[in-house]
């Protein structure tokens, strides 16, 4: 079944290249196209994942692998559901180059099936890290909106473009959908943390670069908010605090040990 | 004294505190934290690690200074929730004052009004009726949001520092079989332990059976990782575990006979004098064509053949023998038969504080909701006249405008 996992990663693949090539050319049918493809990739991976939590027998979010898996998941998800909202072209562009990158590190990691190991069984499990995937997601694709803010403001478009001020706003809508979930991440891994471990906060690597993020976005929300700052800058922010979700998920594991390790133990 | 005031409530306070935590933890999580002291000399020589531990480095998120930061943000906090509060009370009724003095921003005929009002019924919008004519608004319970938001981060600094600050914890092991007794009485025993479940999958679980000091309430409840016992004022957590040897010391003499849990090393005898020395038990051990053995010391945690190095001390004479399970060695009227060894938990024992506890999650979900009215419950509000409509928001009019766009209902009248 693994083969449905490959083709939903080559799936990805093509819908960015066409999507990129639709934009480029302003050909709508191209992205018309880039856009059903990308549908039947979702439509695989999601088979994958229901295959995969099915032999497991429990949701697939356990190790590097399958959380990476999770998490370029909900980057389609949310791209889907951006796109549906606004329809604005360049959140398709984000999130079919993003789910494709991180399914491709997740294509790097073990793929072997293992049983929960008991301090994974518990009922936050999902909550915690499946709010986690769909944080991340959120960020992934305001970075990707960032970058294409700033494509587009090369192009020569003016700061006043309303494709740019779109592309802003939905930067900062999903940063707010994601600041929330990442709330709820930490507040549920604290809950977990008590009860697994008998302390709610260790000051664990994973739980501080998780703190890290959190407070660079409490920063960028606030410039956003109550400073006003747009466009340029928050697109530079946006695409800097990902920086940081990235070292969260994948540097932390594999640099700094800590209570999180079985995240690459699997 | 109002200037200071004004600093410290000031949102570039806030920012500047912000920075500095974050810029600490991230030295914080890559130098190793509460490390003896040659694990940094061996990492960073002797000049390094003598300076960062000078700047306390080495648990950095103790430090006065840390902790002085944590304490700015919570003033930062306090104040800026109570300058926020009259604002954010007031904020529904300035509005409405906003609407009511706003120009029609945009011209339209009757039935597009009609339409336009239709529209914002259905997107949930409530009609309110003004001097100027009618002002449609929804979201009001979205001013709360910031103040809720930054008063739920002061809570759960405060408390969630006192959670962390008074807990009484205490690692304690015990065999199965055998009771803790703690401090005010609480009698704790452990009923058993199993690392493997029925169906050979790790579970490391103990059955506990705790009994209040007046004998009044009792408790059993299998504890396991995630799942700990609350009894009374305790909190007990299946925290570790490990494997000890078992001996059954008969003695034919006083027609007596005893079985003891072997931990650590030690000398089992009478008269002092004569006796058995154990050293160790070992996980396993290979024999070879010629008959010897190999011990075999492994880390994973498992017996699979078990056998006991020990020592026979009589007559002042000693002798290096290994004792598998079953096997009796008598010396004088002593048997003393070692058996299989038997696993044993490893439990944490934490003096609970309910109410604090219930405070910290409260300030959790009521910073969740408040994140959810500050990000999705932002406040609108759409004056309507004879003449048009404007939209008007608190700040942000061009922001609700676009999120209507987004939201790809509003028909342009």
């Amino acid at each position: 079944m693994s083969i449905l996992f490959f083709a939903s990663l080559i799936v990805y693949f093509a819908a960015a290249m066409v999507q990129f090539s639709g934009v480029s050319m302003k050909k709508a049918g191209l992205t018309r196209a880039a856009r059903l493809l990308f549908m039947v990739g979702f439509a695989l991976h999601s088979g994958y994942s229901i295959w995969r939590g099915i032999v497991a027998g429990r949701v697939p979010l356990a190790n590097q692998f399958e959380f990476a898996s999770g998490f370029a998941w909900a980057i389609v998800v949310l791209g889907f559901g951006l796109y549906r909202k606004g329809k604005a072209e360049w959140t398709m562009t984000a999130a079919m180059p993003a789910s494709f990158l991180v399914l491709s590190y997740a294509a790097f990691q073990p793929m072997a099936i293992k049983d929960l190991m008991p301090a994974l069984r518990s009922t936050w499990f999902v909550l915690h890290i499946g709010s986690a995937a769909f944080s991340y997601a959120a960020f992934a694709i305001s970075a990707g909106l960032g970058v294409g803010y700033l494509l587009m403001l090369r192009k020569g478009k003016d700061d006043s473009d309303s494709r740019l001020k779109q592309l802003d706003y939905l930067g900062y809508r999903m940063v707010c959908l994601g600041f929330l979930l990442l709330t709820v991440v930490i507040f549920s891994g604290a809950i977990w943390a008590e009860q697994a471990w008998s302390s709610w906060w260790s000051w664990d690597p994973k739980e501080t670069w998780a703190l890290i993020t959190w407070i660079f976005y409490a920063i960028y929300l606030h410039q956003r908010m109550r400073r006003k700052w747009q466009g340029k800058r928050m697109a530079w922010l946006s695409i800097v605090a990902f920086i940081l979700v990235i070292f969260t998920f994948a540097g932390v594991n594999l640099l700094l040990p800590g209570l999180h390790s079985y995240a690459t133990q699997g | 004294m109002r200037r200071s005031l004004r600093f410290f409530r000031s949102m570039r306070f806030g920012m500047i505190l912000l920075v500095l935590v974050m810029a600490l933890s991230v030295v914080g999580s890559l130098i190793p934290q509460k490390e003896q002291a040659m694990t940094y000399v061996r990492a960073y020589g002797a000049e390094k690690a003598t300076l960062l531990m000078a700047l306390g480095w080495n648990d950095l998120f103790h430090t006065w200074y840390f902790l002085a930061l944590e304490g700015l943000l919570c003033i930062n906090l306090l104040l800026c929730s109570i300058l926020r509060f009259p604002r954010t009370v007031h904020a529904g009724e300035q509005l409405m004052k906003t609407a009511e003095d706003s120009s029609t921003e945009t011209p339209c005929d009757s039935a597009q009004l009609q339409r336009m009002k239709e529209f914002l019924i259905s997107h949930g919008f409530r009609k309110r009726n003004a001097a100027t004519g009618e002002v449609y608004t929804r979201h009001f319970l979205g001013f709360y949001g910031s103040f809720l938001t930054h008063l739920s981060i002061l809570w759960v600094l405060l408390f969630g520092s006192l959670v962390l600050m008074t807990p009484q914890t205490e690692d304690l092991t015990v065999m199965p079989g055998e009771s803790l007794v703690l401090s005010d009485g609480t009698r704790i025993l452990c009923e058993s332990f199993h690392i493997e479940d029925g169906q050979g999958k790790l579970d490391y679980a103990s059955t506990l059976h705790a009994i209040s000091a007046d004998g009044k309430q009792e408790k059993i409840q299998e504890i396991r990782v995630n799942e700990p016992m609350r009894f009374g004022n305790y909190k007990v957590y299946q925290q570790t575990y490990g494997t000890a040897g078992r001996v059954r010391i008969v003695n034919h003499a006083t027609e007596t006979e005893d079985t003891l849990f072997l931990t650590e090393s030690c000398f089992l005898s009478i008269d002092g004098q004569n006796g058995v020395y154990f050293e160790a038990l070992y996980p396993g051990f290979v024999q070879d064509d010629d008959g010897n053995y190999t011990l075999v010391t492994n880390t994973s945690g498992s017996y699979p053949d078990p056998v006991y190095r020990i020592q026979t001390i009589a007559e002042g004479m000693s002798t290096s023998v290994l004792a598998f399970p079953e096997e009796t060695l008598s010396l004088g009227e002593i048997d003393f038969t070692f058996l299989l060894p038997a696993e044993y938990p490893g439990l944490r024992i934490k003096h609970v504080s309910s109410v604090l506890y219930g405070a910290l999650y409260f300030g959790f979900g009521l910073m969740i909701a408040a994140l959810y009215l500050c990000f999705f419950m932002v406040p609108a509000a759409v004056s309507v006249r004879e003449d048009g409509y404007s939209v008007v928001s608190p700040k942000e009019v061009q922001e609700i405008r676009e999120a209507l766009t987004i939201a790809g209902k509003e028909e342009e009248p």
